[in-house]
């Protein structure tokens, strides 16, 4: 048995099989194919080697003409390689005699090559590494979920999970993630949030003692995860498991009322989701609404840049489904490292600080127009509000808000239905944003701060840097203030604010946030029912003590005692 | 293979050993001749014409190797090879000794 402390980043016990996937990719399970469709796999992995051989061949030739003929030579040695005869006859033969699915036969064969390279201490190992993760690329595809081939429930473990690949686990059978790097804000923290599975990051290096099938504990609550554990450990888990679940059941019984606290002020507890499929655990947990729908899915784990009808049907899917109840449809909120389809950022040192989210669409109009005309589509459906995040000046609000004008008119023109009378906003997450927040409230319908980003650019803090990670806290009275000012400004205009990072998820700050102003929050759908609970026991009148009292202290540290030492005594079942 | 029609001793002398790009050098050498080329080391074998087979031998510097060919320019085929390791692979005029 061996125990490794890691961040905790979404709650929950999982007990069960890992699936290893080390920083290759994913490790290739053993997988066959029916005799039957021997010939069907034979042409795959033929076409794959083509498609291999063809992208190998355009490298070369590009690398040749810019860099000259010696820096093109490798791809072209990659090529022979693949092109290899033997190579070829082998991966054949275990398709053919052995029904070896042709992924498994490839990494096979790979690997068997890569002994004797090792053996003879040949200079070329690393290119049998790039020719098979080409080549498996190419295999996998579009169809990379298949690649696990799972069937049964699996905790996948990884170094670091990319958000392509995270967009890819086939979700029905993924119970958990550990990764050896990042922090409380990473892609894999807010992925596990979203399918409501425990999740622990930057545990450091342990996947060298980890195979795949071996049974691992993740426990999301503390942050540990234990490999081959006990008879003991296993029991006490299991029983725990059992506690968490009844838990859970008393606060379901919450469903249907409303989010008001204990002196009648109504709350909206709205859910933030990641893929379409989340707005029926919004409806399940009885969400006033989708605050937060994130839209970088449509954008990750695919060559091609998605077009109008593909968002169209992932907005229309979450919008039907929501009925009146309002949407707001965040727009692209990635660095340009994410999207194949873009250009290559060519001076992105810091990617943090570039080119990114409404930067990006600001810079490829197309691929922005596109979204906002399905955007507009889907606002017949319902109450559909239009978010731009990552603003950082007057000047990026107008231009965006500009190009919405002229997506509308161009709608218009083509006799297109939109609701002329949508609501637009804006992420407040830049303090820059904060510190003009007078000037942005006069020219959008709602602000939404974003924590995340607001915590990472106020303390200039990585939030994905474990080393860091200490530094990076929703409880730092700069964080604080920023978002005092911002519900004042909005008060002052009875602008609807809302908050949607992952503070307002923990019942910690829920007290704090009312005290603030904030009468809106946006949360992972797993998260409503105690933030309910939390809104439903308290007054307003006391919120506001506490919050006043809080903004009175020096440090993130005091801060957060003070938080939790509140909560305790008004709702000791909270184990915070 | 049949019985070759010309055999050559030839040695690895370039220091990075008979690495990717020098294989793809006699692969390229050797399709233009109507000949088959087979390269020896120890009982190892690999066919000059795949890429794979000559890069699992593994040849380092120093190392000698049997070049056995088949086919009607058989001799021509290993003359022009015997150079090109003679040659050392013509490495030091695409600068790349320490990066193959």
């Amino acid at each position: 048995m061996k125990r490794l402390q890691g961040i905790p980043v979404s709650p929950g016990v999982a007990i069960g099989e890992a699936l290893v996937m080390d920083t290759e990719g994913f490790r290739i399970p053993r997988q066959f194919v029916a005799r039957d469709s021997v010939e069907y796999e034979l042409e795959r992995l033929r076409q794959a080697i083509e498609a291999a051989c063809q992208e190998i061949g355009s490298n070369r030739d590009v690398v040749s003409r810019e860099l000259g003929e010696k820096y093109g030579a490798i791809f072209e040695a990659h090529l022979q390689i693949l092109r290899s005869a033997q190579f070829c006859d082998e991966l054949e033969e275990m398709i053919r005699q052995r029904h070896y699915a042709p992924e498994y036969a490839v990494s096979r064969v790979m690997r068997r090559y890569a002994e004797v390279f090792q053996k003879v201490q040949s200079r070329n190992l690393a290119d049998l590494a790039d020719i098979e993760k080409r080549l498996l690329r190419h295999l996998l595809g579009r169809r990379r979920e298949e690649l696990s081939g799972l069937t049964s429930p699996v905790l996948v473990l990884a170094h670091n999970l990319t958000p392509s690949e995270t967009a890819n686990l086939d979700r029905r059978f993924v119970r958990g993630f550990v990764t050896e790097v990042g922090g409380p804000g990473s892609h894999t923290a807010i992925v596990a949030g979203a399918l409501q599975i425990p999740a622990v990051v930057g545990t450091g290096p342990f996947l060298t003692e980890v195979s795949g099938g071996d049974l691992v504990i993740i426990d999301g609550d503390k942050g540990l995860v234990i490999l081959h554990p006990d008879a003991e450990t296993i029991a006490r888990y299991h029983h725990e498991a059992e506690q968490i679940r009844s838990l859970a059941a008393r606060l379901e019984s919450l469903r249907d009322l409303p989010a008001e606290t204990a002196d009648g002020v109504r709350i909206e507890l709205l859910g933030n989701i990641e893929f379409p499929y989340e707005v029926e655990h919004c409806i399940q947990r009885g969400a006033d609404g989708v605050g937060l729908y994130r839209t970088e899915f449509l954008y990750l784990g695919t060559e091609h840049e998605p077009d109008e009808e593909e968002h169209f049907q992932a907005y229309s899917q979450v919008v039907r489904a929501m009925g009146s109840k309002p949407v707001t449809i965040r727009t692209f909120d990635l660095g340009a490292d994410k999207v194949p389809s873009l250009p290559s950022p060519e001076d992105e040192r810091n990617p943090a600080l570039g080119q990114r989210s409404i930067r990006l669409s600001l810079r490829h109009l197309p691929m922005f127009r596109t979204q906002l005309r399905a955007i507009l589509r889907a606002s017949t459906l319902g109450d559909v509000r239009i978010m731009f995040p990552l603003i950082s000046t007057i000047l990026e609000l107008r231009q965006a808000k500009m190009i919405l004008a002229d997506v509308m008119e161009d709608l218009e023109e083509h006799h297109i239905p939109f609701r002329q009378d949508l609501m637009v906003g804006m992420m407040v997450e830049v303090p820059a944003a904060v510190m003009m927040v007078d000037h942005f409230v006069e020219a959008v319908d709602f602000l939404s701060i974003g924590t995340n980003d607001l915590i990472q650019y106020t303390l200039a803090v990585d939030r994905s840097n474990k080393d860091m990670v200490w530094l990076y806290s929703a409880s730092d009275p700069a964080v604080l203030k920023l978002i005092e000012q911002t519900v004042r400004a909005a008060q002052r205009k009875s602008l609807p604010v809302n908050l949607c990072g992952q503070m307002s998820s923990s019942p910690t700050y829920t007290m704090l946030l009312l005290g603030l102003g904030l009468r809106q929050l946006s949360v992972p759908p797993s998260a409503i029912p105690e933030i309910k609970k939390i809104c439903r026991g308290v007054t307003i009148a006391d919120c506001e003590a506490v919050a006043r009292h809080a903004l009175t202290l020096e440090n993130a540290r005091d801060i957060t005692n003070y938080l939790k030492g509140e909560l305790r005594k008004r709702f000791p079942e909270f184990d915070v | 293979m049949d019985q070759p029609a010309a055999t050559r001793k030839v040695v690895v002398a370039n220091p990075s050993g008979f690495h990717a790009r020098a294989a793809l050098k006699v692969l390229h050498l050797v399709r233009e001749f109507a000949a088959q080329v087979e390269i020896v080391l120890d009982r190892r074998r690999a066919s000059a014409a795949d890429m794979l087979q000559m890069l699992a031998l593994g040849a380092g510097q120093g190392q000698e190797l049997i070049l056995e060919a088949t086919g009607p320019q058989a001799e021509e085929v290993l003359d022009a090879l015997q150079s090109l390791f003679a040659a050392k692979f013509h490495e030091e005029d695409d600068g790349t000794q320490n990066h193959p």
